[in-house]
């Protein structure tokens, strides 16, 4: 599988990064076997949460068998001091780990979430002492918020090394600030900040919970994912064709054979294909009466 | 609005900021706001399709007022002073002009151009031999033949309208690829569907009812398919 540079962290990424929220869903022999496979075809970048069940505790065996193959990132959503330091050390424990090596700030959304994370007291302040005493290597941000937003935590922190956010060809179709994701992306690009990609496989929401009931719903996914061999290959293409350092699968653990299939299989996508991809979801989305042309 | 991806990319290298455009074929309007999102001084949107004319004033026209004329005019005979326009689209405007209607236009849109002028056309390859959607156009211009005796499309390759506009004295300064395949989704099928339906209401029955029944057969055959190129070419008139 093909890998690249993570902006300046030193470290080669493969081009897919196993989301390990997959974990969740298996029990722990399904779970080794998941990682096994991952491994199998190459992936080198993990990563997980303390928020996605117990995806941590099922990773920690097979984590812990492979530990110099495997480029681990965890996040945290505690926003101070005191409690991203907790969640640090209760993430090492449950993954059985001394050591991550990318540990990012989760799920930023709001305005004053940044406030806090970078002010005095602030989650940023355990992430540097962690880096300091060389618990973690690297700090990261992930973020399905505004593109503004992201931008903005870029200026605030200097020490930013990663960042993950959308990147798909539904939400690259529309053209207003809210979402412009290609702007963060070609900052962190000049900032020398490596790119995660999420959502990559999102076709769109869930039917509303009256038409298709929560338990009724097919996949684990917090969207409706594309479940076709040939559209998974489409979005891998394109999200990794984007200049997205890594792609990360889409939750359910099964898509997730499809999707390292894709990525093992990738050689870029050419330009007037991406545009011919953004076109055809533009138009299924909402048609617009009487258009013929493209 | 969104303005789509095909538009951006055909008009991304043209000096459109402070220009006076013209959108010659103003379609529902997607080039009309990708031409006010650049910057355009000016665009008058050109069409001869009332529906359109309406459609682009509600969707892009009350946005910009002060920088949008929506003119319902035909464009084989232009309401524009000869040296007037700055920089000319024609997205995806070719494919609906038979060829002399097409040499018409040219020389109608040489006539306004002010030298030194742009002009953007972006337009389809005939599409492949294997297309599914060639026989949904074939019938399109079947009823539409019978119905007012000309066709309803015609492909034009790329280096074919780059030698008919080099005869109006233009030179090309690039051609890209804007999509490769082309996405014909369920919405574009059941558009040229929908062309078919009107035009075979003026046929008489025994005509109109075998051709309504492939055109059903054809749709739910295609469903939609990814096939074919369009192109964008930039030329520049002299000047």
């Amino acid at each position: 599988m093909q890998t690249r540079a993570l902006g300046e962290t030193g470290h080669d990424s493969t081009v897919m990064t196993f989301g390990a929220i997959a974990l969740n869903w298996l029990e722990q022999e399904g779970a080794n076997q998941m990682v096994e496979l991952v491994l199998d075809r190459g992936v080198n970048h993990f990563d997980v949460a303390p928020t996605y069940g117990d995806a941590e505790l099922k990773l920690a065996p097979k984590l812990n068998q492979y530990r110099e193959d495997i480029f681990l990132g965890c996040k945290t959503q505690e926003r101070e001091y005191e409690g991203a330091k907790t969640k640090l050390e209760r993430s090492l424990e449950r993954l059985e780990t001394d050591h991550i090596e990318l540990y990012q700030i989760h799920g930023l959304e709001y305005e004053h979430e940044l406030e806090t994370i970078a002010g005095e007291d602030g989650a940023l302040e355990a992430f540097r002492e962690a880096k300091d005493e060389g618990t973690i290597d690297h700090i990261g941000l992930t973020s399905h918020g505004n593109p503004q937003l992201i931008l903005e935590a870029i200026d605030r922190i200097d020490d930013l090394e990663t960042l993950m956010f959308p990147m798909n060809p539904v939400v690259a179709g529309k053209d207003d600030d809210d979402h412009d994701y290609e702007a963060v992306l070609e900052r962190a690009d000049e900032e020398g900040i490596g790119t995660l990609g999420i959502k990559a496989f999102a076709k769109g929401p869930w039917p509303s919970t009256d038409e298709l009931p929560e338990a009724d719903r097919p996949y684990a996914n917090w969207y409706e994912p594309v479940d076709a061999p040939a559209e998974i290959e489409e979005r891998f293409d394109f999200a990794a064709s984007s200049g997205l350092t890594s792609v990360i699968n889409a939750g359910d653990p099964k898509l997730v054979a499809m999707i390292l299939d894709a990525a093992s299989r990738y050689d870029g996508m050419d330009e007037g294909a991406r545009r011919s991809l953004i076109e055809r979801l533009r138009h299924e989305e909402s048609p617009v009466p009487e258009q013929l042309h493209h | 609005m969104d303005v789509p991806t095909t538009v951006t990319t055909a008009l991304e290298d043209q000096p459109i900021d402070g220009a006076t455009c013209l959108e010659a074929g103003a379609g529902v309007g997607n080039t009309t706001a990708g031409l006010l999102a650049a910057g355009a001084a000016r665009v008058y949107a050109v069409t001869n399709d009332a529906d359109h004319a309406s459609t682009v004033r509600d969707r892009v026209g009350c946005r910009a007022p002060d920088r949008t004329a929506v003119v319902e005019a035909d464009l084989r005979a232009l309401p524009l002073a000869a040296n007037s326009v700055d920089v000319i689209t024609a997205h995806g405007l070719c494919n609906v002009l038979t060829p002399p209607a097409l040499e018409t236009v040219a020389t109608e849109l040489t006539r306004v151009a002010v030298p030194g002028c742009h002009l953007v056309v972006d337009d389809y390859e005939p599409p492949p031999a294997d297309a599914a959607v060639r026989e949904l156009f074939a019938l399109e211009n079947a009823v539409t033949e019978l119905a007012d005796g000309r066709p309803a499309l015609t492909f034009y390759p790329a280096t074919m309208l780059r030698r008919l506009f080099a005869g109006h004295g233009w030179t090309v300064d690039r051609e890209r690829t804007l999509l490769d395949p082309v996405p014909w989704t369920r919405a574009h099928v059941e558009a040229h569907a929908e062309v078919v339906r009107s035009e075979a209401a003026e046929l008489p029955d025994e005509l109109r009812d075998p051709l309504l029944a492939e055109l059903e057969r054809l749709v739910a055959a295609i469903g939609e398919e990814s096939i074919g190129e369009m192109y964008s070419i930039a030329m520049r008139f002299p000047g």
